[in-house]
């Protein structure tokens, strides 16, 4: 486990998990076995991870605006280097144990031309380069723990790790944003 | 002034054309049988040409119609191009280029020779076809000469005499044979590169700069605002002077004029008044006003709208007319005016003018509203009906107007770039719809004010006036609730009621807008109330605490939220937090919509 404590926090983090993002991105040129690289990051008590392609950077969390008559799950918006972002809460979308805090927590900004979006942690996330191999995409497993919801795309088991491998943009989808209170159509 | 901008705008046009002729030319040149650049050629000559007789450079337009005709051939692939014919196209080419370098230095370039020329290219390749193919493609001295009689013959053929008495100083043209007059320095003007004045821009371009401008301003308010936090003002004067130099210059690059869409208006009326058999003339005024171009682009499917609704259903037949004692010929006027921060663009015409008893029967037909409802109403307030989604007024849905789209959806246009429309009517004498336009869709000016801890900002074109009243003045009526201010009763609503809602089923809730009222004990208690007037409806918006007047730069919420419900936008303050901007019109809907009509 190399989950960091959130007392660990100091002003160089930011800079540690650009080193790892960096670090990440060299290992898929160096590597001739196929391998994703995932960042992992914690809701409620279990780990879940996303495709590195789908984080643009981790910022500490900004000061967020809430937008009235939203779901619960969307925080609210914040300005994050000039872009006003959505900021999702995924432990609320999950029904997870809320952990994070609004205040001292970190925010994965979603890499994407479509949605102005970004997500809540806890801790500053680490990545982890997984062999595909390691993914279990078996459709049995997921679909029957969860029933319709497909943004689960896998499970990653290393050592006695399990990860919950998600699609942002599927958590995201138009579905869901018909639940946007009374909104216009 | 008008005539000289449009004359610019030609040129710079024209003279890109004309590069992009000279790169399609070379392509041609060294595959003569290239379709893709012979079709392009064509097109551009062909814009070309009806650009310049639009702007009446007879002479370039007529070149420019015999090289169409020429290439229209080629296309067809009626002729194949040789090399001898190549070269004078190019030629002609070249001399389009000059004749556009003469358009703009106000200076007659003699061009009949090379019309002539190329009318006998136009001749020969239509007529000698069968002779290329038995001479086979190279061009020999024989075949020259030949041709060359051929030409002489035609071209006496062809020319009439007020045409040989122009040419007398410039004799027939042999094919190949450089004329002395006209190409005598031609060596020097082909090594001359000429650049255009303008530099055409993607829009998208000035939106990014405006959005970089936008965040530096408020940088620069940031700044400034911690500079006077520690006593120094002074150094920061020039920061100040030069962004906002910045920013103003930078909203000035994204105007344009009206005139860019009124001239458009000329055909659509001529085209909607023939089809209707009438007799409208369209007067424009205000032509030079300057608006933002997005702003323009956005309104003008509306604007459309407008005058054609003018002309189908504003104006009488002519016969009308006549036994009504007006003139045969309607008149529609556009007019722009501009007025601090904002455009007024007036659609106006002399026609029928909107009967309010029949809009009342409509709106009762409709179930729009309560026939007693609509009767205690001015005849202004019911004229208004017409904006309503689902109001038609026309029974008879004709090819121009009245197809579905609606008055609402002019409505929705102007809303949506935080304007406002108004309609003023006499029975009788005419119609005119009024669209008050903000000039910069940028930078506006809004009032900030906090509601459960966050500030939010509604647009300064939205309020009337700020006032503080007790709350033993407030009254309920029905589900809502009522005050006075200046004589005139208001829709009183506590903007927290609706923003703490949870799920749509509260927001439904009949109780919703007593809550907070409910709550407040002191009957002394002071309430501070947001005065904004949508729609000429007044509406006062209980805030918890008013802030500050402030420019602020709206953008849009991205998704997944861009549907937030009463919000419009969102601003980045100073301090750098999120401010969301209200929107006044949804908020109105929603108030005085059936579940919540207050009446």
């Amino acid at each position: 486990m190399n989950v960091e404590e959130p007392s660990n926090a100091s002003p160089s983090k930011e800079e540690r998990i650009a080193e790892a993002l960096d670090m990440a991105k060299v290992t898929i040129d160096d590597e001739q076995e196929k391998k994703s690289n995932i960042i992992v990051f914690r809701l409620g008590e279990e780990e879940y991870g996303l495709r590195i392609d789908q984080i643009k950077e981790v910022v500490i969390t900004p000061r967020i605006t809430k937008i009235p008559l939203t779901p619960s799950y969307v925080r609210g918006v914040a300005n994050i280097r000039g872009n006003i972002l959505a900021i999702i809460d995924l432990e609320d979308k999950f029904s997870l144990n809320k952990t994070i805090n609004e205040t001292s927590g970190y925010t994965l900004v979603v890499e994407s031309h479509e949605f102005n979006m970004a997500i809540l942690v806890k801790d500053v996330p680490n990545t982890l380069s997984v062999a595909d191999t390691d993914i279990d995409y078996t459709p049995a497993v997921v679909t029957e723990m969860h029933g319709e919801q497909d943004y689960i795309n896998g499970i990653i088991k290393i050592e006695d790790r399990l990860i919950i491998l998600i699609d942002i943009f599927k958590i995201i989808t138009k579905e869901d944003l018909k639940t946007v209170i009374g909104s216009k159509i | 002034m008008k005539e000289e901008e449009l004359k610019q705008i030609f040129l710079a046009e024209a003279q890109d054309s004309f590069e992009q002729l000279n790169r399609l030319f070379t392509q041609l040149e060294k595959n003569h049988a290239d379709r893709e650049a012979t079709e392009a050629i064509f097109r551009i000559i062909h814009t070309l040409k009806g650009n310049a007789a639009a702007m009446g450079f007879e002479d370039v337009a007529s070149v420019g119609h015999l090289l169409e005709d020429i290439f229209s051939e080629i296309r067809k692939g009626n002729i194949t191009l040789t090399s001898m014919v190549f070269n004078d196209l190019f030629k002609a080419i070249d001399k389009l280029g000059e004749m556009i370098e003469g358009v703009k230095v106000d200076k007659k370039v003699p061009y009949k020779g090379m019309r002539a020329k190329l009318k006998v290219i136009l001749r020969n390749l239509k007529g000698e076809i069968e002779y290329e193919h038995t001479q086979g493609g190279e061009s020999s001295e024989k075949k020259d000469k030949e041709i060359e009689a051929t030409l002489q013959k035609q071209l006496e053929e062809e020319l009439t005499e007020s045409q040989k008495e122009t040419l007398a100083s410039e004799q027939p043209v042999p094919i190949g044979i450089p004329l002395a007059d006209e190409f005598m320095d031609e060596e020097e003007k082909k090594s001359k590169i000429t650049f255009s004045d303008f530099v055409q821009v993607p829009v998208s371009k000035l939106d990014t700069l405006l959005n970089l401008v936008g965040e530096l301003a408020i940088e620069k308010d940031r700044i400034i605002a911690q500079g006077a936090s520690v006593g120094v003002t002074n150094e920061y004067t020039r920061l100040y002077r030069i962004t906002s130099d910045l920013q103003y210059s930078v909203m000035g690059v994204r105007l344009v004029q009206v005139g860019a869409l009124f001239h458009k208006f000329h055909r659509i009326v001529r085209d909607v008044a023939s089809i209707e058999n009438k007799k409208v003339n369209l007067d424009l005024q205000g032509t030079e006003i300057e608006i933002d171009r997005n702003v323009l682009q956005i309104i003008s499917d509306s604007m459309i709208h407008l005058v054609r609704n003018a002309v189908s259903h504003g104006i009488e037949g002519p016969e009308e007319r006549r036994k009504k004692g007006k003139k045969e010929q309607g008149t529609i006027q556009l007019r722009a005016t501009s007025d601090k921060e904002y455009v007024i663009i007036e659609v106006n015409d002399d026609g029928y003018g909107i009967d309010a008893n029949k809009i009342r029967k409509k709106v009762v037909e409709k179930n729009l509203a309560t026939p007693e409802a609509i009767a205690s109403l001015s005849d202004d307030d019911v004229v208004k009906f017409i904006f309503e989604p689902g109001f038609s007024s026309v029974d008879n849905v004709t090819s121009v107007s009245g197809r579905g789209v609606g008055m609402d959806v002019v409505k929705k246009a102007v809303d949506a770039v935080g304007g406002k429309i108004n309609i003023k009517t006499v029975l009788g004498q005419g119609t005119t719809f009024s669209l008050s336009l903000p000039s910069s869709m940028a930078v506006k000016s809004a009032l900030l004010f906090i509601i459960n801890n966050t500030e939010y900002a509604i647009p300064l074109s939205f309020t009337e006036a700020v006032i503080s009243v007790k709350k033993s003045s407030i009254h309920k009526v029905g589900s809502g609730l009522v005050t006075s201010h200046l004589d005139d009763t208001i829709t009183v609503m506590f903007l927290r009621d609706i923003f703490d809602c949870k799920d749509n089923e509260e927001l439904q809730n009949p109780q919703l807008l007593h809550r907070s009222f409910d709550q407040i004990e002191d009957p002394e208690a002071k309430i501070n109330i947001v005065v904004v007037s949508v729609d000429n409806k007044m509406i006062g918006f209980v805030v918890d605490r008013l802030l500050q007047q402030k420019e602020i730069i709206e953008k849009p919420l991205g998704k997944p939220v861009e549907n937030a419900r009463f919000i419009s936008g969102a601003t980045i303050l100073g301090n750098g937090n999120v401010c969301l901007v209200l929107d006044a019109n949804d908020i109105s809907e929603f108030l005085f919509k059936p579940t919540f009509a207050t009446v």
